[in-house]
């Protein structure tokens, strides 16, 4: 789960990195409020979970609070990259004299954390990697040591930092480890690390994700993962335990895995259009398929639902009863298409025939799909 | 024969009296596992479906000479019952559980450096030795006995492409399920060389998906250190490519890879056959098989 930047700020002054003194707000008054008491001139930031967001306009200054109350009622009424604007960050704008790049993510191939450090900051990592390489140290991390200072230090200066700023910014590094390795992030980064004139060294924007499966371990930081879903059905699918994606087509799916589930859509685009992905993963119950038909049922304009789940760790003979529910319930008029295999197939197959579901017990995938294209064909 | 696993291989179950590791017990028994010991802290003394159960895999080593385990623990608990089970000498451990937080799974993982202990997972649908035994959680009726060898991130697909081989008379000598979590205990390689050491296993399927850099390095391996021919198949050619860990794990990974055309590349460049869909791995395993 990305967190918005006011949230990961209040994480990084926590372990001991220091960012321009700030307020959140929600309307214009509140941030002539706010600005009044950081002092002038500061910066106006919309809280939004996207990047680029001082290329798209949502970071501006403001010199006078008039000018605080004009941007701040813009920002509040506008959408960064389709996300509509309900927080504004009112922030002490600082001089800077430098920018650096501070990084720890994970290297999931070898599966430890890498620290990154740039000596230039302030445009994509990406962008830094691409036109100043050498300007980049990364250094594979061990979980159970974490990163010493030392470590830090070599990584500073194996990037041309030098003198006592090396000591600063290896600190900051470590630091900013530590809020990756106790909020179980899968991404942190400082970036800006900004050097004010001053000689301090201030973090001006974060970006922290979270792995949504340590969040129970996490509940004190009151983050509302619901809220941050922008789409309705995908938020609901999140409510029910279920991995939804909206696509543009009309053919429902419902699949019981990941893979099984791209393999599906794969499948399905080559004569017809898939509405969306959904996977149970190996949570089924007769419930959890009930929801899910409700949830797919929703998106107008469907012509047909295909359901592929296998009968490993899942009942699916108990799923199929909560389709079974569904389709009596709500007098499903389109052609519901199942293929489901593995343990209680047979009992499976019995319950989903009784209630007007197709059952397909050929094990390939693509001739299920050929027989879902053939009733529709029959039909139009 | 098989890898990892076969019928006398001596098997205990982690978190055998929960609701799922009690039914998935009785379907590995059924199946034909050795299962001679459960472990449940606080249930010692239990028994599910006439296995004995302990409160500590030490105990259960002990009594038993348990060899292998499989966990049915749910994840906030994995991290602790994968580190007694490796503390306890256990050779090969197998992590069904999903949602394992990614931080405890590197935790496991340096744990688990130079102990000498195979594990695979987490997320993963387990191990199977089709007509031997089964650690896991695969329906066994997808599955033949015969002499390809299987090794998948996905659970669901990898039964899927078994079925296809097996209703087209290609039995499989060793199924294993990686798991489809960002970081996994075992990857593909460690996998591609015990099948290419096993007498008994004459081909390989790979059986991908988009995200991450796996099928790159396996590609690599391929081309590197195996005889054997290998087909695969990679899950999700039409889905939009994302970037699951935002830029900065997009940079280690290396501009352009991750996606499933980077995948088809590097595996064909290492001369691996790739299907398009689950069903025509049976086609080019078919033409394969023929040719060599």
């Amino acid at each position: 789960m990305r967190l918005y930047e006011f949230e990961a700020s209040g994480l990084l002054i926590r372990k001991g990195i220091p960012v321009p003194r700030n307020a959140v707000v929600t309307s214009p008054q509140q941030a002539r409020e706010k600005a009044g008491e950081i002092g002038l001139p500061v910066m106006l930031k919309a809280q939004v979970l996207t990047g680029g967001r001082g290329l798209a306009g949502a970071v501006q200054a403001a010199e006078s609070l008039d000018q605080v109350e004009r941007i701040a009622e813009r920002l509040l009424t506008s959408s960064v990259r389709g996300l509509p604007v309900q927080r504004v960050m009112v922030a002490k704008k600082v001089d800077v004299d430098k920018e650096l790049y501070l990084g720890v993510t994970i290297d999931e191939y070898s599966g430890s954390p890498v620290a990154i450090v740039s000596s230039h900051g302030g445009v994509s990592v990406n962008q830094i990697v691409k036109e100043w390489p050498e300007s980049v140290a990364m250094q594979p991390v061990s979980v159970g040591k974490g990163l010493s200072l030392a470590e830090a230090r070599k990584m500073c200066r194996e990037v041309s930092i030098e003198g006592h700023e090396v000591t600063q910014v290896a600190s900051m590094l470590t630091a900013l480890y530590r809020v990756f390795e106790s909020y179980d992030c899968l991404v942190a980064e400082v970036n800006p690390l900004a050097r004010t004139t001053q000689g301090k060294y201030l973090a001006l924007d974060a970006k922290l994700e979270i792995d949504d499966s340590s969040l129970y371990r996490h509940t004190d930081l009151n983050l509302d993962l619901e809220s941050r879903i922008g789409n309705p059905r995908e938020r609901k699918a999140r409510e029910i335990g279920v991995t939804y994606v909206e696509l543009d087509g009309d053919i429902g799916l419902i699949a019981s895995g990941a893979g099984l589930g791209m393999a599906t859509v794969d499948i399905i685009k080559q004569k017809m259009r898939p509405a969306n992905f959904l996977e149970t993963g190996g949570a089924i119950t007769a419930e959890l398929l009930y929801n899910a038909m409700d949830l797919v049922m929703q998106k107008e304009g469907l012509r047909a639902v295909f359901i592929n789940i296998y009968g490993g760790i899942n009942p699916i003979h108990e799923g199929a009863k909560g389709v079974a529910k569904y389709m009596k319930e709500h007098n499903v008029s389109i052609p519901v298409v199942a293929k489901a295999l593995g343990n209680r197939q047979e009992e499976t197959w019995e319950i989903f025939r009784e209630h007007g579901v197709h059952v397909i017990t050929d094990i390939s995938t693509e001739k299920a799909i050929e027989y879902l294209a053939g009733l529709l064909e029959a039909t139009t | 024969m098989s890898i990892l696993l076969n019928r006398q291989t001596k098997v205990l179950v982690q978190g055998i009296t929960g609701k799922i590791g009690q039914s998935q017990t009785r379907w590995m028994l059924e199946y034909g596992t050795h299962i001679v010991a459960g472990v449940t802290p606080g249930k010692g003394g239990q028994s599910v479906e006439g296995i004995p159960v302990y409160d500590t895999v030490a105990e259960a080593v002990a009594e038993h000479g348990a060899e292998a385990s499989v966990l049915f623990v749910p994840p906030q608990a994995v991290k602790e019952a994968a580190i007694q089970a490796i503390d306890a000498g256990i050779k090969l451990i197998v992590v069904i559980t999903e949602h394992v937080p990614v931080h405890d799974v590197m935790e496991i993982r340096e744990y688990a450096t130079d102990s000498g202990v195979q594990i695979v997972g987490p997320t993963s649908p387990g191990i199977i030795s089709p007509g031997e035994a089964k650690m896991g959680i695969m329906p066994g009726n997808m599955f033949k006995p015969g002499r390809i060898g299987l090794v998948s991130r996905s659970g669901t697909l990898c039964y899927e492409v078994s079925a296809n081989l097996s209703g087209a008379g290609f039995g499989q000598s060793t199924v294993v399920g990686i798991g489809a979590d960002p970081v996994v205990l075992t990857n593909v390689p460690e996998v591609l060389r015990l099948f290419e050491e096993d007498p008994d296993t004459d081909l390989v399927v790979l059986v991908g998906e988009i995200g991450g850099v796996l099928e790159e390095v396996a590609a690599d391996y391929i081309k590197r250190s195996m005889t054997k021919p290998v087909v695969a198949y990679i899950a999700g050619l039409t889905a939009p490519h994302e970037k699951r860990m935002g830029h900065a794990g997009a940079i280690i990974q290396g501009d352009g890879r991750g996606t499933a055309q980077s995948k088809i590349s590097a595996l064909q460049e290492a001369g691996v056959q790739v299907a398009q869909f689950p069903a025509e791995v049976v086609k080019l395993v078919q033409k394969r098989l023929a040719s060599s």
